[in-house]
């Protein structure tokens, strides 16, 4: 499980709409709103970490707002699953020790 | 409470967000955090990425770090953070951390052409030490040479400073910050004699409008675009211009976007300068009390290798390359430069780029008059799609913007600028357009250098990692400057080498030739980072030489190294770095670096107790100077030292120095340090350096407070000069202004006291007058007149496309780091080359087709992406360099600015085919 807490900033005049928006969101909940300046706390619960960063993109194209940004994450204890390598950086892992100048260096 | 453990944490999540964003927490979210926090240490912190400087909070628990999250008593960020900054607890935990020297070998010895096998650090030492003396036997003190960094902490610049030049009096020290802010220098010196903004991010809940050129603050500086977003929003004066090469994430909020053709913001701001005059928005009393108008030789050259380049560069390389001897002027540049189109140019002044004198403000006037809007639009409309009616309109928009009395105006630019044949020319050009109108140094008013490397400033610039620098601005030319170092540093008069040493390209192209021997890399990665890449690949594996990689991962230059050093990161030591508004800021060490990883710091003295000083101290023989270095080890005999003292007691663990102890828990406050624990000798490394390297800059304008008063748990950084004021160390928010800067007399308004005692000889456009008739420029900035120049390689029936290179938001510079926290790497996998729908049409290409994309240079395979964040002109694509799979700068090209170095990554031309 995944929690991340995102601010995001809605026009004041439609910050209403902007909870109504967030709140139709799989996995969003709005947990405070500051309607004086339209700032917005959501907590996002994601399967995984690519869905954690597709979520907010998701915020991010919702009409009316103007910004969203990860604030806070809780550091799941289910990480290692997700501990994935670029493939390129696991070819040199298994054996780096040992390798020399990798071919694609040289091409 | 009733709440489920999910629900819990929910709450805890929402509250700790609310709690870093300033918003009020309600009880029940109160108690939630401190629970979920139980056993957490928390304490400030710094950003590691870019320039901005963010404060973050990081938690530790168990020795590891647990969470991070914005700092919301940080001035810069006020609890945000970006993408990345959000991960920063994360990038020290990649599972391939380097945590041993490693060193090539075959049958148990060092071979060039072995494999890497693990090593102690004494046997790595030995090996340095071994090849330091040969490479000093071979060439004396220029056959070294180390690749420093503006990711330094601040106490690691300083101590690569004096091993390099009070110790093996060597100025070939150059950091990555060369290929990033050595334009900015170059103009700040140039045209203030002192260096950085003299603004701060403050500025922007004072503005009226901002204008970007050549930044894409949305994605490389997402913070200060947070606060730009929000004054756009709340302030309804407020406009924002995006100038760009092609459509990008800051145009999504700008009211006017302006594509322009690469090089072609020199025509825009000369045109932006002719309408200031045309239409007399000048602020007169400003221009005649504070400025002098300036110009300097436009035959500089394109920083390439000043002879026998043929030697190094193919004959396709060469057609480029032989315009640093001449170059014929094409149809834009004869009009722009009051010449004939076809004229063929020596370069006579490709050695002496920097040479500069007065000229009158009718000269001026005669200048900028060819930069009129037909001529601007024609050089400078950058999307073949866009018409040129509307094009016009908006250059003209543009110029009302900056003709509108009262409005305020903030100018801010990085790489699009720096990263520039004629990027030291493009920074005064937006000095010019500040100081014509009297917009600068005020509130809400200024050209703003935003800076690309957490401690580009604080470290490279203000302690001086360059190969022509010392601290505080001073520079190794300088007999006066290089006296004061030796004081300060308690070294013989003459010590210190007066011929600047080798640039970071220059320092490959040494390695290339054979003049360097042996090179150490610090903090970055040279081989991914630095244009043309093939070369520098070569030069290091082929050629006879040691390289010596120190890095926390294995990136491209560990792997073209012949020995890697396992580094510490932040948090694993004590640090200290300078944001882009001159605010320093540190943090302590929060955990042990893991396995045999060590700071930099002690390998430096580690190495340095190796080296005796009558082994460097005595006569030497430099390229560059008939005398060579003097004989000063009599001199430093007078002065007590005896001839078998180390490098490390004479440099580092100094009576002085040792007065600071370590253990100091009043700064400390129960935090380690484990350079201390590995040398030993109970001093406090950290805060003796910087409180010597302090003398530097107090009393002339650079003045730093004392180390611990930074440590104080309610201080978030001080923007220099910090000055002493009724016992209170007081901060400096704009500089240069009577108002705000203690070093401005009362009663004078604005003072731009860094070019006090220098003087400008008359002269008219095109040439220096007589050298007996100087002009004294005390206390006046200089308004620089630059002319258009057309970049070097330019598009043609082969190599038909531009190609710009560049960052993206999710990872930073060569992603060794941002490339190991999986949700970064997820965010942005690979590479990706942006191109126009029609271009890929043209060419029978789809979207993520694998295509080659070749130059001159080279070739690298990546796929292709027509949508995205980026909008390219047709004509125009874009490659992120984060990606060592995608090593773009083995077609990138290797021109720099010739006054500041550095090299323009923003323009070459390649042909792209599918692969």
């Amino acid at each position: 499980m995944n929690l991340s807490g995102i601010l995001v900033m809605a026009k004041p005049e439609s910050h209403g709409q902007v909870v109504a928006a967030l709140n139709a969101l799989e996995g969003v909940e709005v947990h405070q709103v500051d309607a004086a300046t339209g700032r917005i706390v959501a907590v996002q619960e994601a399967e995984d970490i690519h869905a954690e960063i597709e979520g907010v993109k998701r915020i991010k194209a919702l009409p009316d707002v103007i910004m969203a940004e990860m604030v806070y994450h809780y550091l799941a204890e289910d990480e290692r699953k997700y501990e994935a390598m670029p493939p390129e950086l696991i070819e040199q892992q298994d054996g780096f020790e040992t390798c020399a100048v990798p071919a694609y260096l040289n091409s | 409470m009733g709440l489920s453990r999910r629900d819990f944490l929910k709450t805890s999540v929402a509250g700790a967000t609310a709690a870093t964003v300033g918003m009020p927490l309600s009880k029940q979210a109160e108690a939630a955090v401190k629970a979920g926090e139980a056993g957490w240490q928390w304490d400030k912190g710094v950003c590691r990425f870019c320039g901005t400087g963010c404060g973050i909070m990081i938690a530790t628990k168990g020795g590891r770090i647990v969470a991070t999250k914005g700092d919301p008593d940080a001035p810069v960020n006020k609890g945000l953070n970006c993408v990345k900054g959000y991960f920063n607890g994360k990038i020290n935990y990649g599972k391939d951390r380097l945590t041993q020297p490693l060193l090539r070998m075959t049958d148990g010895k060092f071979d060039k052409k072995g494999k890497f096998v693990p090593v102690s650090w004494e046997q790595a030492l030995d090996i340095m030490e071994e090849k330091i003396r040969w490479a000093l036997k071979e060439k004396g003190p220029t056959g070294i040479g180390i690749f420093g960094s503006g990711q330094y902490t601040i106490h690691e610049g300083y101590a690569a400073v004096k091993l390099m030049k009070a110790g093996f009096r060597s100025n070939n020290l150059d950091p990555n910050a060369r290929h990033c802010m050595a334009s900015a220098v170059v103009g700040f010196m140039q045209t203030f004699g002192i260096d950085e903004p003299q603004g701060n991010y403050d500025d922007i809940e004072h503005t009226d409008t901002a204008v970007l050129w050549g930044a894409n603050m949305a994605e490389m500086h997402p913070i200060l675009w947070s606060r730009i977003t929000d004054r756009r929003l709340t302030h309804s004066k407020m406009k924002v211009v995006n100038l760009s090469v092609y459509g990008n994430m800051s145009s999504d909020i700008a009211d006017l976007e302006i594509i322009f053709s690469p090089s072609g913001d020199l025509a825009i701001q000369n045109y932006i300068a002719r309408e200031i005059v045309k239409r007399d928005a000048i602020d007169h009393d400003f221009v005649k009390k504070y400025t002098v108008f300036a110009t300097g030789p436009y035959d500089i050259g394109y920083g390439f290798r000043p002879k026998n380049a043929e030697k190094f560069h193919t004959a396709a390389e060469m057609e480029i390359v032989k315009n640093e001897q001449s170059h014929v002027l094409d149809k834009w540049e004869a009009i722009g430069q009051r010449k004939k189109e076809g004229e063929v140019v020596e370069q006579k002044n490709a050695a002496t780029p920097m040479k500069d004198w007065a000229i009158s403000f009718e000269d001026f006037k005669t200048a900028v008059e060819p930069y009129t809007l037909d001529y601007t639009a024609a050089v400078a409309k950058g999307d073949p799609d866009e018409s040129m009616e509307d094009f016009k309109a908006k250059l003209k928009q543009l110029a009302d913007l900056y003709c509108e009395k009262g409005r305020k105006i903030v100018s801010y630019w990085t790489m699009g600028f720096n990263q520039h044949q004629r990027g030291s020319w493009v920074n005064e050009q937006a000095y010019m357009t500040h100081l014509l109108t009297g917009r600068q140094c005020k509130p809400g008013e200024g050209a703003f250098s935003l800076t690309g490397q957490p401690s580009a400033c604080g470290t490279a610039r203000e302690v001086g990692t360059f190969a022509h620098r010392l601290p505080a601005d001073m520079v190794v030319m300088n007999p006066k400057h290089r006296a004061y170092a030796e004081k300060i540093w308690n070294l013989p008069a003459g010590t210190v080498n007066p011929v600047m040493g080798s640039h970071f390209v220059k320092q490959m192209r040494d390695l290339e030739d054979g003049t360097m021997l042996f090179s150490w890399t610090q903090v970055n990665n040279p081989w991914q980072n630095t244009a043309n890449v093939n070369h520098w690949i070569k030069a290091a594996r082929d050629m006879n030489n040691f390289i010596v990689v120190a890095d926390a991962y294995p990136g491209v230059s560990a792997k073209v190294a012949d020995l890697i050093l396992p580094a510490a990161m932040i948090n694993e030591k004590w640090g200290a770095y300078g944001n882009a508004e001159r605010r320093t800021q540190v943090w302590r060490q929060q955990i042990l670096p893991p396995g045999q990883a060590r700071a930099d710091i002690w390998m430096m003295m580690e190495l340095s107790k190796r080296f005796k000083i009558k082994e460097v101290w005595g006569a030497q023989k430099i390229p560059g100077s008939n005398e060579g270095l003097p004989d000063v080890l009599p001199a430093a005999q007078a002065m007590g030292y005896s001839p078998e003292a180390t490098l490390y007691e004479v440099l580092y663990a100094t009576p002085e120095n040792k007065k600071f102890k370590w253990p100091d828990n009043a700064v400390a406050k129960g935090h380690g340090n484990h350079v201390c624990d590995l040398l030993k000798d109970g001093w406090f490394p950290e805060k003796a350096l910087f409180e010597e390297y302090r003398k530097f800059g107090s009393g002339h304008g650079h003045d730093l407070a004392p180390f611990d008063v930074y440590h104080h748990d309610k201080v978030r950084g001080l923007r220099w000069p910090v000055v002493e004021k009724n016992g209170k160390w007081v901060e400096t928010p704009w500089r240069n202004n009577e108002k705000y800067d203690p070093y401005v007399a009362k009663g004078s308004g604005f003072d731009f006291y860094g070019n006090n005692g220098n003087s400008l000889v008359m002269g008219d456009l095109d040439k220096m007058g007589d050298p007996a008739k100087k002009v004294d420029i005390s206390h006046k900035a200089k308004i620089y007149f630059r002319p258009y120049a057309s970049p070097v390689e330019k598009p043609d029936a082969n190599y038909d496309l531009w190609l710009c290179t560049g960052r993206v938001l999710e990872h930073w510079h060569s992603g060794t780091m941002t490339r190991r926290v999986p949700e970064l790497h997820r965010a942005v996998p690979n590479a990706v080359c942006w191109i126009n729908q029609k271009d890929a049409d043209a060419k029978g290409l789809k979207r993520n087709d694998l295509v080659w994309i070749e130059s001159r240079r080279g070739k690298v395979k990546v796929r292709l992406e027509t949508g995205g964040r980026n909008r390219m002109p047709r004509g125009m694509v874009y490659v992120p360099w984060f990606d060592e799979g995608v090593l773009i700068n083995k077609v990138t090209l290797d021109t720099t600015c010739p006054l500041s170095k550095e090299t323009d990554y923003k323009k070459c031309s390649v042909k792209i085919y599918k692969a």
